[in-house]
């Protein structure tokens, strides 16, 4: 005699989202779902997808990455080509980071030339970010919306900005990352106000801020857990596709601190710390994780898929 | 499912004569819906009452204890399936191997590998648990002496994963310190009557859930009570998915027949690392691994650590003065939150610096200086306070602060309220030691009037 499962029956689905690809590419589609992360109970139309960090600007790099990464300082297109191609990236977060003042503060148009270049050299779908400077941010991201020669997605929109980059994805045909900062109420209040703007609720998806393991995690694993059991209830202003940005993994100390011979080599630690962050995120209920180290992508993509 | 008062009140006696200390039959049902007092003391409440209201009580998900004393490891006990419900109470457990056949120099180096597998962070310590001890030799009197020399050397409780013969010498060497016995699926009953006779712990190994219902009428019927489950999964997303069944049957269908807590021999498994690091959030009660790599157990007891702490209270420290080396009456005065994360970020960083200063931690109900800063608990106002209140103006002669570089901005209230000068800090207490030892040395000198 089997033993009865009490398998939980939810009313609600997670809204399917679509990042496009660039010709001859393959579009990531994400969400569809109406059962909790992992488990092979419900329907799981799309698999969570991982994609990576292409940063510009001047960086300093962690051992566990220097050795990685290193080589394609500068150089967004190639690094763009080599994660797409060989490393298996299924999507690229273009951060424009560049263009922040603090960082040799690349021109606004300068940062809308490196976006048309990462985009003629492969057609992966791409995420955009902005620097982080509200200022400069305001400017870059209606040129970027502008320069785009495909549909991209900008990251991101948030309580302050959101009017004028929402604005900027839907003249162009763009969609946007709708980011708050580790609150569940906030990240509702954002849809619900894109929502009157009349943005298309296909073509957004939730960054809820991730922290890294040890440097809010623990925040970051519930919120994202809240966000996906209030959308599969029948919320629909959180049942979007949740995107983890794991590059907050890499400012815990352990993730790059060579000195303490306890800790084991730097170089496997980075990783493991910045795999160990994606897998929690996976377990919380990410379908969009942006890592920076290469080999992330096989180990994450390799949990996400059945 | 729990019961409500008036539930409870329908079972009692109804009879007011207050020997559990409570005026009526309906305030001490009250109390015991919330938990504030057991059925114990109602002395007239039938037999039948009180069985009902005792298994109603009980956790869920039962609990299990493994080694004795300070290591005790306590192994399930949980009563909710998101941590953002309650919170997780036990931590999963983690064992690392060491095999009987190493050589003997082999072994004791494994042991004080295993050992070191111990870190300090936020001010808590976060270690491995046990030894697992596997039965390589086959030899019984070898396993017997390895189990009392792993014992003896890390002082950790064990996890004793040997067949039956292997499994009773090891016992006989040291039942005292309350191992878990893992014997091998075909030796389930021979192992559960060892656990029966030495009242210790079992694990027991079965494929899925069907193949673990079975088996533990086994044990139960071989008199083992204390019982952790494996349901021997071969992939890392099914032992997540027979994880969280386990747990829901538990939890939501209060299933007795299967709530035990989950163990997870994770020894030759594919991916060990990535299945454990899953396990960790979905409901592992306790894996094997057999890496002994500290690049792969600190990230994993970061993140035991981070899901484990109640998501109401943040990790903390006490309010206060804090000398950093030996600081005097011209020692810099540095301010920062009562975070746990922040305050020994920047203990460290500043004790780094070799510049004996004092630490002034502010208390912000344990959040980040940004967090903080946003919620209104770091401020020009309640910092002013602070120096006025916490006693650093008797200690140290000067007036001088150094503010967190990321709060700069409170800079000018500060000065204003506080009449203390400010000097702005680095934004990352990473660049503290440069920064302290670059100050000019009249930055702290005496003020008078
Ligand atoms: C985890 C987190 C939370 C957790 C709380 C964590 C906690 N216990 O504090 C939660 C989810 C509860 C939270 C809530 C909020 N948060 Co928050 N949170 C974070 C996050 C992700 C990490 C914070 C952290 O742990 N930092 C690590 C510690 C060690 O950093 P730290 O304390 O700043 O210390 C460093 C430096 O300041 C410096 N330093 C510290 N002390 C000293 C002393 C001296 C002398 C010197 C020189 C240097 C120095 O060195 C340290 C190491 O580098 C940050 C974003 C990020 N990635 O940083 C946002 C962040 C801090 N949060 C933010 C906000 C807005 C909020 C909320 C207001 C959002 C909301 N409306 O709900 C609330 C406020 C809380 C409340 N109750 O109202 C903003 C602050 C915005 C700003 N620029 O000021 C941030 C920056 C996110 C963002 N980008 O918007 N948050
Ligand atoms: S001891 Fe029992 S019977 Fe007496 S008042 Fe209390 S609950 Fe009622």
């Amino acid at each position: 005699m089997s033993v009865v499962l009490p398998i939980p029956v939810f009313p609600g689905r997670i809204l399917a989202v679509t990042l496009p690809a660039g010709p001859g590419g393959t579009p990531v589609t994400v969400g569809g779902q109406n059962a909790l992360p992992l488990l092979p109970e419900g329907e799981h139309p799309n698999a969570p997808a991982v994609g990576m960090e292409v940063r510009t600007g001047p960086q300093e790099l962690p051992p566990a990455l220097s050795g990685a990464i290193g080589p394609f300082a500068g150089d967004p297109a190639g690094m763009a080509r080599k994660c797409a191609g060989d490393w298996g990236a299924r999507f690229l977060f273009l951060s424009l980071a560049g263009c922040h003042p603090d960082a040799g503060g690349q021109s606004v148009s300068e940062g809308a030339a490196v976006v048309r270049e990462v985009l003629s050299a492969t057609p992966a779908p791409v995420i955009v970010g902005g620097c982080g400077d509200e200022e400069v941010d305001a400017r870059l991201f209606p040129a970027v919306a502008e320069a785009a020669h495909r549909p991209v997605f900008l990251s991101y929109a948030e309580e302050k900005n959101y009017r004028l980059v929402a604005g900027a994805a839907l003249a162009y045909g763009h969609g946007v990352v709708s980011w708050s900062p580790i609150d569940i109420n906030m990240a509702k209040q954002m849809n619900l106000l894109l929502a009157d703007l009349g943005f298309p609720p296909d073509r957004v998806v939730i960054d809820p801020l991730t922290g890294g393991l040890g440097y809010g995690m623990e925040y970051t694993y519930s919120i994202v857990e809240r966000i996906r059991l209030a959308g599969l209830s029948g919320d629909a202003a959180l049942a979007r596709p949740v995107l983890c940005h794991l590059g907050d993994a890499w400012k815990a100390r352990e993730a790059t601190d060579a000195s303490e011979a306890s800790w084991g080599d730097v170089v496997a630690r980075g990783q493991r710390w910045e795999e160990t962050t994606g897998l929690a995120c996976l377990a919380a209920g990410a379908d969009l994780l942006v890592c920076r180290h290469p080999a992330s992508v096989a180990r994450l993509s390799g949990a996400a898929w059945r | 499912m729990a019961l409500t008062a008036l539930d409870i009140y329908k079972l009692l006696p109804k009879t007011n004569c207050g020997e559990c200390g409570q005026p009526t039959c309906l305030a001490f049902a009250m109390q015991l819906a919330s938990g504030k007092a057991s059925i114990d003391l109602c002395p007239p409440a039938s037999v039948e009452a009180k069985e009902k209201l005792s298994a109603a009580a009980a956790p869920p998900l039962p609990k299990v204890t493994v080694g004795t004393g300070e290591r005790e490891v306590v192994l399930g006990d949980e009563t909710v399936l998101f941590r953002h419900e309650k919170t997780f109470y036990h931590p999963t457990a983690i064992a690392v191997s060491a095999s009987d056949d190493l050589p003997d120099a082999g072994f004791a180096s494994r042991l004080a590998a295993i050992r070191r597998l111990s870190f300090e962070r936020v001010g808590q310590r976060i270690s491995v648990d046990l030894v697992a001890l596997r039965c390589g030799s086959g030899d019984a009197d070898r396993y017997a002496r390895a189990a009392a020399a792993a014992l003896d050397a890390t002082g950790l409780p064990l996890v004793l994963l040997a067949p039956a013969g292997p499994l009773a010498a090891a016992v006989r060497a040291v039942a005292p310190s309350r191992p878990l016995l893992a014997p091998p699926p075909e030796d389930l009953v021979p192992g559960a009557k060892l656990a029966a006779e030495n009242t210790l712990p079992l694990r027991v190994r079965a494929r899925g859930i069907d193949g673990l219902s079975v088996a533990l009428s086994a044990a139960r019927a071989a008199g083992a009570a204390s019982l952790v489950v494996d349901p021997s999964p071969v992939t890392p997303r099914e032992a997540v998915d027979f994880a969280t069944n386990l747990r829901r049957l538990a939890i939501l269908s209060r299933n007795r027949d299967l709530a035990y807590p989950s163990a997870f021999d994770l020894g030759g498994f594919p991916d060990p690392f990535l299945a454990a690091a899953l396990l960790v959030p979905k409901y592992g009660s306790l894996l094997v691994l057999d890496s002994a790599d500290p690049a792969e157990l600190l990230p994993l007891l970061t993140l035991r650590q981070n899901l484990f702490t109640d998501p109401q209270r943040p990790i903390q420290v006490e309010p206060g003065v804090y000398p950093i080396g030996a600081p005097n009456e011209s020692s810099p005065v540095l301010v920062t939150t009562n975070f746990s994360l922040t305050y020994f970020t920047v203990r460290g960083d500043a004790e780094a610096a070799k510049v004996p200063a004092h630490l002034l931690i502010s208390d912000c109900e344990g959040m980040s200086v940004l967090t903080a800063w946003a919620a209104g608990r770091f401020t020009g106002e309640s910092i002013s306070k602070m120096l006025a209140e916490c006693g650093i103006e008797r200690t140290v002669t000067h007036r001088t602060l150094v503010l967190p570089g990321m709060v700069a901005r409170l800079s000018g209230r500060i000065e204003e309220l506080s009449g203390w000068r400010v000097l702005v800090g680095p934004q990352e207490s990473s660049a503290l030691p440069s920064y302290l030892r670059r100050l000019p040395p009249g930055a702290f000198l005496p003020v008078h009037g």
